[in-house]
């Protein structure tokens, strides 16, 4: 024990040396933060359009149906005129929508017959869907207006037509609306938790190889299980200040930009939920150091360990990437799986939703017991004499 | 003191080494001489137990390498192939660690790591951080940390490989003072003259086998010949591979 505590304590005294490789560590803790804070600053106004606002519509041969016109004026449409080539303007981003009544317009209208009008708009970009649908509803209430006047004027009910009504009861809170944004925050503090023990355990474990030092610490007199958590442990603290610096970055995200404005209501991320999210990533912590190092200790160079590590950290982050379109309830077997269990729990938690204490807890258990799996496969691998020779 | 007995590995196809015998004492310098890639380095990995012999047994004083390796550990100083430093660490920083890890600390520790930096004149870099540091002056370091332990078998792997003249004689010179102390030491070389002028016994390996051990004398009496150099080549075979 006191052994494990001397290799710790060298490999963090010779790693905080190292300041190149822990600050880049850092940065991918502040990455999360400020990217989510970007895309806040970014989209978050584009979530909040007000529907009351007035909406400009340029019209392409406005005179051919002075009707709609005035209905669409009626209904908060502040009518322009078309530009030149409305596909290119929309394409290009110049304006979201353009309405084009054609000439047949104003002969099929009078006859009762079908009027065509087009709509020039490009479903792909996101910012303009809300003004799209504005004007879909709008030329759809008018069309239902004129129709029901016409059946009245030939004297039967608009409700002959109108087979199923349908009436939306929207359960969404604004608060929902905000889901999307919030389900990339687990992605982010996990990816934070294995990008700060990367460095230390790719030194520790390939570089130690690579310098030809490991052959020498081999031969003092101690257990091979003695050296392994020795190094696993001097990844601690250097990815729990990552996890740490993380959260407090989110922390501050959400409670000093006007995260209320743009999304119509706060995510909870006060100091209660950030400790919460913070104790129950603990297991992590083990889970990330571990596998990165089993795999670290596999590779022959550090340069091929360092191919390796980052796709080990953005493999846990992939579920929760998941969760940010296909929400997943909180059942056990989730809890079952390391990082998972955690990112659906982190989700909770910010959503102030109620989180079962039997989920906590076989999540951790869980997280524990699989890396200290891990752990015992890497003894197992510096064990060999492979490790020595050199031959993967 | 070092017995080794009808020790064997292979790797693969490779047979390193082949049965290979000897015994190293106490206050002695012994030699295994031969040629790249005899077995010279395969053996003394086995006897610092970081590969297992795939048949036969060594005992470092009395501990078998098989079945009580962290004993066997204890009792020996090594200066193997690879003697990587951690560069960000100072010279002492660097032989503090391998102290530490022998159960030193405290006083003790500190008095043998300023013995060992005086015995091998190497105060003036001591506490400067070994990146950078000159292939003689790494040695100087691999070298402490292999004794800080005072360990009474002390295995050395082509000590002077990569030396110039006057770090070769320093080096040199504390081979002399370790068998002054009565330490049994086990070095390997494949230069002819190192072996011929340092050593009190010589091992012969060539192909991983032992072709012929003894002293320089009995060496020379059972070769006929009137000099180690022409000894050596008449018990190799060729003169390939050695300097």
């Amino acid at each position: 024990m006191n052994k494990i505590w001397i290799i710790c304590q060298k490999e963090v005294v010779d790693s905080m040396r190292d300041y190149r490789s822990w600050s880049t560590g850092l940065f991918w803790a502040i990455f999360g933060p400020l990217m989510i804070g970007g895309i806040l600053l970014m989209v978050g106004s584009s979530f909040r359009e007000d529907v009351e606002k007035p909406l400009n519509l340029p019209v392409q041969n406005s005179q051919n149906a002075p009707g709609l016109i005035q209905f669409l004026q009626g209904n908060n449409v502040i009518v322009l005129p078309a530009p030149a080539d409305p596909a290119a303007a929309v394409r290009q981003g110049d304006v979201d929508v353009v309405l084009i009544i054609p000439k047949e317009y104003r002969e099929n209208f009078p006859l009762s017959e079908t009027a065509t009008v087009e709509l020039v708009l490009d479903s792909s970009r996101q910012s303009a869907s809300v003004n799209i649908t504005r004007i879909e509803n709008l030329l759809d209430g008018y069309s239902k207006y004129i129709g029901s006047l016409r059946l009245v004027a030939r004297g039967v009910s608009p409700q002959v037509i109108e087979v199923v009504a349908i009436r939306q009861v929207d359960v969404a809170t604004p608060q929902s609306r905000a889901n999307l944004l919030v389900s990339f925050l687990p992605y982010f503090i996990i990816f934070a938790i294995f990008n700060g023990a990367s460095p230390i355990i790719l030194d520790t474990t390939a570089g130690e190889r690579e310098r030809r030092s490991l052959e020498p610490l081999l031969i003092n007199p101690l257990p091979r299980r003695t050296f392994v958590l020795g190094k696993l442990l001097a990844a601690f603290p250097f990815s729990l200040a990552s996890l740490g610096i993380t959260l407090i970055g989110f922390g501050i995200v959400f409670n000093v930009l006007p995260v209320e404005k743009f999304l119509g209501t706060r995510i909870e991320l006060n100091g209660k939920t950030l400790i919460s999210i913070f104790l129950i990533c603990l297991p992590i912590i083990f889970f990330a150091s571990a596998i990165q190092m089993l795999v670290a200790s596999f590779s022959r160079s550090t340069k091929e360990a360092g191919t390796y590590l980052p796709f080990i950290a953005l493999v846990p982050s992939l579920p929760g990437l998941a969760l940010a379109f296909f929400p997943v309830k909180a059942t056990l077997w989730t809890m079952l799986i390391p990082t998972f269990g955690q990112q659906i729990l982190i989700n909770q938690f910010m959503r102030l939703e109620p989180i079962s204490a039997l989920n906590a807890v076989v999540s951790s258990v869980m997280t524990i017991l699989v890396s200290a799996i891990i752990t015992l496969a890497a003894v197992k691998l510096y064990e060999r004499e492979q490790i020595v020779i050199g031959k993967g | 003191m070092i017995e080794v007995h009808e020790l064997s590995k292979s790797f693969g196809k490779i047979k390193a080494v082949q049965s290979v015998s000897f015994s190293a004492a106490n206050g002695q310098i012994t030699g295994l001489l031969g040629p790249n890639g005899a077995g010279k380095s395969t053996t003394l990995r086995m006897l610092y137990t970081l590969i297992k012999p795939d048949s036969g047994f060594a005992r470092i004083d009395g501990f078998d390498i098989t079945e009580s390796p962290i004993n066997v550990q204890r009792h020996i100083g090594v200066l193997s192939d690879a003697q990587g430093l951690y560069p960000r660490l100072t010279a002492r920083e660097n032989i503090r660690y391998f102290g530490r890890l022998h159960d030193l600390n405290g006083l003790e520790l500190e008095q043998r790591i300023e013995g060992l930096l005086a015995v091998l004149d190497m105060q003036s870099i001591a506490d400067r951080k070994t990146e950078g540091f000159s292939t003689g002056e790494q040695l100087k370091v691999a070298i402490a940390r292999a004794l800080v332990h005072d360990p009474k078998n002390v295995l050395l792997d082509e000590p002077t490989n990569g030396l110039d003249v006057k770090s070769t004689r320093a080096m040199r010179q504390l081979i002399y003072k370790l068998r002054e102390q009565g330490k049994c030491i086990l070095l390997t070389s494949h230069i002819m003259q190192e072996v011929a002028a340092l050593c009190d016994h010589i091992v012969i390996i060539s192909n991983g086998l032992v072709s012929a051990q003894g002293s320089p004398n009995e060496l020379l009496l059972r070769t006929g010949k009137n000099n180690l150099e022409d000894a050596f080549i008449e018990v190799i075979g060729s003169e390939e591979g050695l300097q």
